[in-house]
């Protein structure tokens, strides 16, 4: 641990073990020096905390930074210490012995005593600091407790508690209280923060003199942050603020502080010796009066004292990157308590000081390269969200696991959210929604409004008897081809939070939902989850879906309402969560829609499955010739006229992302009570129209199916807006999307109404009533015509027969087929090839 | 001038430090940092002497061939495609060296310690790695050959000049030259090296000083990457595989070897650097740069107007000598001539306009080695970059198509796929057999596929993928649709007979080259009149057929498009309109 400026024992000289350590590999340095330096350019003779180390030239290494703006200032204003040091310099050739044996200790009478090349005062910083740590307090605490204890007063008393080594400070309490402190802090981070330790330990003496370890200030979340791109020579030894990736950790250097020796004559152990400029000079003769012996020294291992160091490589996040660039890297060190903070891929936000240092072209070398070598020496280190949309959002409302919600960095900064919040409460958010969701296709208003649903989706409720309710919305394309039902899906699927895009084609039963295999080196089965449960908590974007084999298909049950995928395999019983939202297209099975066929029929998919989607569209290519024109027109434009056509009003992909992720993350509507009548009373009427007066057809034009659709969809409405409570308007918007979705598919088109048999069985209530007609029928003409074990009777005379009675509709072969057919199986006739007898 | 007073190419950093003294007397209180990314007077002259003077021609191309006897620290060329960019370097840029401002720009070390001086400006440049263009025609190269020779008479010119400077006054040359000499790794790999053979000839043929020589002997004899670190350039202007001439000074610094001394400091500077020894990857300092177009690789051929006529007859000739290639197809060798005019013009969304891939369907293994191979060598010898993959079962399980971030090395180790703008690439998928990909396979078969629809490739940076444009044009051959990589024309190639394959003269190739450079980058538009009668025409079209869709008509609008440029003529007309219509109909025919 670097406990090294403890102002209890840092006067103790050259035999305090905390005195100065040194990175062995050259020219690095680490917080140490940090302090180290900082004190030493800032000497105050009141405070012996500050006095000049013994040993001035160690710093020479530590300082290898250029600075090179300093010392242009220098040039300009006269520098507060006459005699600038080599230590100071950026010079940091071994070669040069520092000129002056010591600058700092010149200047110990002088008083104000100032940064070095500034005219910062150290005992004004070193106020403005106690005062900070006294006195701030954060916004809400000022109104009631103004004589309590501040913020990081209390931080203190904490850390002292669970003995602690650092205290986090927020950059921005330090601005909001005393913004020079926070710019000066920014701009000479070394000596600030130098300082800022001092105070620390000065406070902590004060409320425990017996606590022994050393407490570090870590300064966090900067007012601004910098592009790693943007990085140059004039923020070298700046305090920065960078986000990125973790790409690459080295292995924990052990890196030495001080060592001791052994004399091998007389055994006689050295005093601790320092490190100093990244070298350990090992005693040529023992120092014990009595012995002197010469190269008896030896090194020895366990009493030397060892810190943790870790080199760490940080790229820039994808989104930073320009066009046609590579993405930039740059060093971070890491020390002690840092080491392993972040783990390759994961996304950090890195505050610390950018530093340089200057390269030797080889020990043998006089020369030094022009170059210089940047790092960032690591201060305090944070993890940011790793991906686009919230992985993990909350958007199931756990009545009993609140507690269990990790508290995760809120990954859009304010302004971000400031600006989302302001693009909700435009009226026309919702059609602006839509119009930016893949704007290269047109038409399909309604279509786009459904996946915009689903996107948002509603939310799912888990009752405590355990019941559960989803609130992914699950929507199903099914259309002609070339209807570009395939580019809306993978729009969807680039834009959704996490999801798999799938072919259902090339699509198993296992590997949609879970396998089990056999690990090949350890023998033991391992479960493999397949693209649902992958795609947890997003949306399974399943093309082809017709084609999908029947068992793969089947699986889907469960996923779709249950949200689980269930295992029973090899040893393994699991119930994986599958919480996904499916979105599917499919062809009809004849190239084209037949108008005249039923959805089922069209597509043949198993009624069961398509029940659970809750809005299925029929996407037709009616052969209108203003869509061709237009059609034909944008293609034209497009190739002729090089400037491209600006879509007005368009929201560009990352702010839609932001967008629904925010909504996702942080809306939960509730159904408000006027909203909740609206629903019953929108469903009942819906039922209702199902029943015609004086007719004893019955259709069902909505099941308990529909309402649960309907109350997702209103509530994805609500978000969209941001708003917490679903109103009647969204509520008659899902009524309006839910009976565009079904007039389409569900339609009944022999009679003109929307029938949910259509869905649920495939078969029309209206087509029931006249296959039970010509069934009826048939039984009549057969009692009359065929007599009981009488000759048989061939299935076209049966025909002609039917005609002529029913002269009102018509009958084909096939109908009557099935009519013969359910009359075999209730033991009326038996038929032989084309031949009916009676039995 | 009457005799500058210095060399541009001989010593060219002589130059820059006498602007630089220029630039910092003229106002005694001119400070340095006042050119912190800027230039102080150098870039014009040697603009001035390369373009005014054409000293441009006496500059040496870097390459395998000339490496052997270019002198560090004077002037080269190098033409490459920037492959990776290395983030950038932070250098001592201006510092005082007693009472004098002396500059580190276009240098790797610097001449006079500096240690002592605290007054010092640190300024940035980039460094970009950059190699010779993938799959780069032998007749791009003719000239560096010519100037191989002028480039000799001239640098034995120079050196004698050279010399006489370094004699009179010139420090900056002699100091690198000692150090060479002092350095004992150079020294020990010169005689490690190759035994003797070029060194000591050359030595003996040019005189002197040629202790350089030894230094990048293991340059592998025909590929020549190179580091450039390229000054005050806006991160906008040079993008990753741009294809580029640098212009500037070849350095040398002796780093090599030294730094390996421990792991632990490697691993905290630039890796990238560390495994780019200098002996292998030269570095350059660039001064002036400027992006390649397919004109800078004709010679010989004026640079002239676009005249109608003159198209024309250039347009029938090559249509005639792809006929011949083609064998008498010439259906085929319509489509063949427009699948080589087309070029990535516009994107919307995920459409990139203008692209024109070919699919040539029949073809079978034998007669692909007819066929196939005269049309490459056909297409190596029209344009500038191409490429050949044979798209075989073990080929994509085992190939590494897409660019990866390597980030041991902290490189992008190129892939198959990382190709500049206007490059031709033809896939071979006669020889595909039955059998399984894996996962490899499958990543690069979707690159494929990207490619041909989206013309964009994913590079893995392993934590996530990054999107790269590209302008690829794509040829394939197979025996039925391609189906992993659908292209936008399918033609089945009806030979009829198998010709003689005469070659060409070579002016005639020259007029072809020229004429697709110069023909591809036409603009292009269409009267409000001709608009109108193309999107009536597809709309009947669309109602006669519902199954046409936008990618059809993208097809035949890119075709038009191209049909019309052919000719030279900037807008479509009515005549060429038809020739599409009836160009697909012919195709149509052929499919059924």
């Amino acid at each position: 641990m670097a406990s090294n400026s403890s102002p209890v024992n840092f006067n103790n000289g050259p035999s305090s073990p905390d005195d100065s350590f040194s990175s062995p590999i050259p020219n690095t340095s680490s917080p140490a020096h940090r302090r180290r330096r900082g004190l030493r350019q800032t000497s105050t003779p009141s405070s012996a905390a500050a006095t000049p180390p013994p040993n001035p030239s160690r710093f020479a290494n530590s300082s290898s930074t250029p600075t090179p703006s300093r010392s242009t200032r220098r040039g300009r204003r006269p520098a507060t210490s006459p005699t600038p040091t080599a230590a100071a310099t950026p010079s940091s050739t071994d070669d040069f012995p520092p000129p002056s044996s010591d600058g700092g200790e010149d200047m110990e009478e002088a008083t104000p005593t100032f940064v070095w090349g500034t005219n910062i005062s150290v005992q004004d910083v070193k106020n403005a600091i106690q005062m900070f740590i006294k006195h701030f307090r954060e916004t809400q605490e000022l109104s009631n407790d103004i004589y309590g204890e501040g913020k990081y007063t209390r931080l203190i008393h904490r850390v002292l508690e669970i003995e602690g080594e650092w205290i986090d400070v927020d950059a921005q309490d330090v601005f909001s209280y005393d913004s020079d402190l926070y710019n000066k802090m920014v701009r000479y981070p070394l000596e600030v923060l130098a300082i800022f330790d001092i105070v620390l330990m000065d406070i902590v003496s004060l409320i425990n003199p017996l606590f022994d370890k050393h407490v570090q200030v870590r300064i966090h979340n900067l007012k601004s942050a910098t592009s790693m791109r943007n990085l140059n020579p004039s923020d070298i030894e700046k305090m920065v603020s960078l986000k990125g990736m973790v790409i690459r950790c080295s292995s924990i250097i052990p890196e030495i502080r001080e060592a001791v020796f052994r004399c091998i004559v007389c055994g006689y152990h050295s005093d601790p010796v320092v490190v100093d400029r990244g070298r350990i000079t090992e005693p040529t003769t023992c120092s014990k009066p009595d012995c002197l012996a010469k190269n008896s020294m030896t090194l020895v291992h366990n009493r030397c004292r060892f810190a943790d160091k870790q080199i760490v490589r940080l790229q820039e996040t994808p989104d930073e990157i320009p066009e046609g660039g590579t993405p930039h890297t740059v060093s971070l060190l890491m020390h002690d308590k840092l080491v392993d903070a972040g783990k390759p891929g994961d996304r950090v936000e890195v505050t610390g000081i950018y530093r340089a240092m200057s390269v030797r072209v080889g020990p043998t070398q006089r020369t030094v390269k022009s170059l210089f070598k940047t790092y960032i020496d690591c201060l305090h280190i944070k993890k940011t969200d790793k991906s686009r949309m919230m992985a993990e959002d909350p958007m199931e409302v756990d009545n009993g696991s609140q507690s269990q919600r990790i508290e995760d960095d809120v990954q859009l900064d304010e302004d971000k959210v400031e600006e989302l919040k302001e693009l909700s409460k435009q009226p026309d958010i919702y059609e602006r929604l839509t119009r930016s969701l893949a704007p290269n296709i047109w038409e399909l208003d309604d279509v786009k409004k459904g996946l915009l649903c689903q996107l948002f989706g509603g939310n799912a409720l888990k009752l405590p008897s355990g019941a559960s309710f989803r609130g992914d919305i699950n929507i199903l394309l099914v259309g002609d081809p070339g209807t570009s039902k395939s580019q809306l899906l993978q729009y969807i699927h680039k834009l959704s939070p996490r999801g798999i895009y799938t072919s259902g084609r090339g699509s198993s039963a296992v590997g949609l939902t879970a396998y089990v295999t056999k690990d090949p080196e350890t023998g033991e089965t391992v479960l493999e989850s397949g693209a649902l449960v992958l795609s947890d908590r997003g949306i399974c974007c399943i093309d082809e879906f017709d084609k999908m084999s029947d068992n793969a298909r089947s699986m889907l049950h469960e996923v779709m309402e249950q949200q689980t995928v269930s295992i029973a395999k090899a040893g393994i019983i699991a119930s994986l969560n599958a919480r996904t939202s499916v979105l599917a297209c499919a062809n009809p099975s004849g190239s084209r829609y037949n108008p005249r066929l039923s959805v089922i029929d069209n597509i043949h998919l198993p009624p069961t499955l398509l029940s659970r989607f809750d809005l299925i569209y029929l996407i037709l290519d009616k052969a209108d010739e203003q869509t061709d024109r237009r059609l034909a027109k944008h293609i034209v434009s497009l190739h002729f006229e090089d400037t491209e056509i600006a879509e007005q009003d368009v929201l560009d992909l990352a702010t839609l992302t932001a967008y629904v992720s925010y909504a996702r993350k942080n809306i939960h509507p509730k159904l408000s009570d006027e909203a909740a009548e609206e629903l019953t009373r929108g469903y009942v009427e819906m039922r209702k129209r199902g029943n015609f007066p004086g007719s004893s057809k019955k259709v069902i034009t909505a099941t308990p199916r529909q309402i649960e659709s309907l109350i997702r969809l209103s509530e994805a409405l609500a978000r969209i807006r941001f708003s917490e409570w679903v109103e009647m308007r969204d509520v008659a918007e899902a009524f309006r999307l839910l009976e565009v979705a079904m007039q389409q598919s569900a339609t009944d088109h022999s009679t003109g109404t929307i029938d949910m048999d259509l869905i649920t069985t495939g078969v029309s209530a209206s087509e029931r009533m006249r296959r039970e007609n010509v069934l009826s029928a048939t039984r009549n003409i057969i009692m009359e015509k065929v007599q009981l074990g009488g000759p048989s009777v061939r299935l076209l005379e049966l025909l002609d027969e039917l005609k002529k009675q029913s002269s009102g509709s018509e009958i084909h072969l096939h109908d009557l087929r099935n009519a013969v057919a359910t009359l075999a199986s209730e033991g009326f006739v038996v038929l032989h090839g084309d031949s009916v007898k009676r039995i | 001038m009457g005799g500058p007073p210095y060399d541009c190419v001989a010593n060219p950093l002589g130059a820059v430090r006498l602007t630089f003294e220029k630039a910092i007397g003229s106002g005694t209180q001119t400070h340095p940092s006042a050119f912190d990314g800027k230039d102080w007077g150098a870039l014009d002259l040697f603009r001035h002497f390369l373009f005014q003077e054409s000293g441009l021609s006496q500059v040496p191309i870097l390459n395998p061939k000339t490496m052997r006897w270019v002198q560090p620290y004077t002037l080269v060329r190098y033409r490459g495609m920037i492959q990776d960019m290395l983030g950038n370097e932070i250098y001592v840029g201006a510092y005082k060296d007693g009472n004098l401002w002396r500059t580190n720009k276009f240098m790797d070390i610097s001449q006079y310690p500096m240690g002592s001086s605290p007054d010092m400006c640190v300024w940035e440049r980039r460094l970009l790695y950059c190699v010779p263009v993938p799959g780069q025609s032998s007749w791009t190269e003719t000239s560096c050959e010519m100037d191989l020779n002028q480039g000799m008479d001239q640098s034995s010119q120079n050196r004698g000049k050279r010399r006489r400077m370094d004699d009179e006054d010139d420090p900056m040359d002699v100091v690198p030259d000692d150090e060479i000499k002092s350095s004992p790794t150079t020294k020990k790999m010169r005689e490690d090296g190759f035994p003797s053979s070029s060194p000591e000839s050359r030595d003996s043929k040019t005189g002197s000083s040629c202790t350089s020589m030894a230094t990048f002997q293991y340059v592998d004899k025909d590929y020549l990457p190179c580091l450039v670190k390229i000054y005050d350039c806006p991160e906008s202007e040079l993008k990753l595989n741009d294809v580029v001439e640098f212009i500037g000074v070849l350095t040398f610094d002796s780093e090599l070897a030294l730094e390996k001394d421990d792991e632990l400091s490697n691993s905290f500077y630039d890796d990238a650097l560390v495994y780019l020894p200098p002996n292998k990857v030269p570095r350059l300092h660039c001064i002036i740069h400027r992006k390649l177009a397919v004109h800078d690789f004709l010679q010989g051929f004026p640079i002239m107007e676009p005249k109608p006529h003159l198209v024309k007859e250039i347009r029938e000739a090559l249509f005639r000598h792809l006929t011949v290639v083609l064998g008498n197809d010439g259906v085929a060798a319509h489509f063949m001539l427009l699948h080589l005019l087309s070029k990535v013009h516009a994107r919307a969304d995920d459409v990139a306009v203008g692209k024109l891939s070919l699919n040539l369907i029949g073809l079978s293994k034998e007669s692909v080695s007819v066929f196939g191979t005269r049309l490459s060598q056909a297409v190596k010898n029209l344009l500038p970059f191409t490429h050949c993959i044979p798209l075989t079962l073990e080929y994509l399980n085992t190939a590494s198509l897409a660019p990866k971030k390597d980030y041991q090395t902290n490189r992008l180790i190129p892939g198959v796929l990382q190709l500049p703008e206007g490059s031709h690439l033809m896939v071979d998928e006669t020889q595909l057999e039955s059998g399984t990909l894996n996962s490899n396979g499958i990543e690069n078969t979707k690159l494929l596929k990207n490619l041909m629809e989206f013309q964009k490739v994913e590079y893995d940076f392993q934590y996530y993928k990054m999107e790269m444009a590209a302008d690829v044009q794509l040829l394939i051959f197979s025996e039925g649709k391609s189906n992993i990589v659908p292209a936008d024309v399918v033609i089945p190639f009806q030979p009829s007979s198998l010709g003689s394959s005469e070659i060409p003269v070579a002016e005639a190739v020259e007029a072809w080259r020229w004429y697709l450079a110069t023909v591809r980058s036409l603009p292009h538009s269409i009267g409000s009149e001709m608009q109108k009668e193309v999107e009536d025409d597809l709309v009947a079209a669309r109602q006669a057929d519902r199954s046409l869709g936008s990618q059809d008509f993208n097809r035949w609008l890119t075709m038009a498009r191209l049909v019309s440029t052919s000719f030279g003529e900037t807008s479509l007309s009515m005549e060429h309109w038809q020739m599409v219509k009836e160009l697909e109909r012919l195709r149509m025919e052929r499919l059924k």
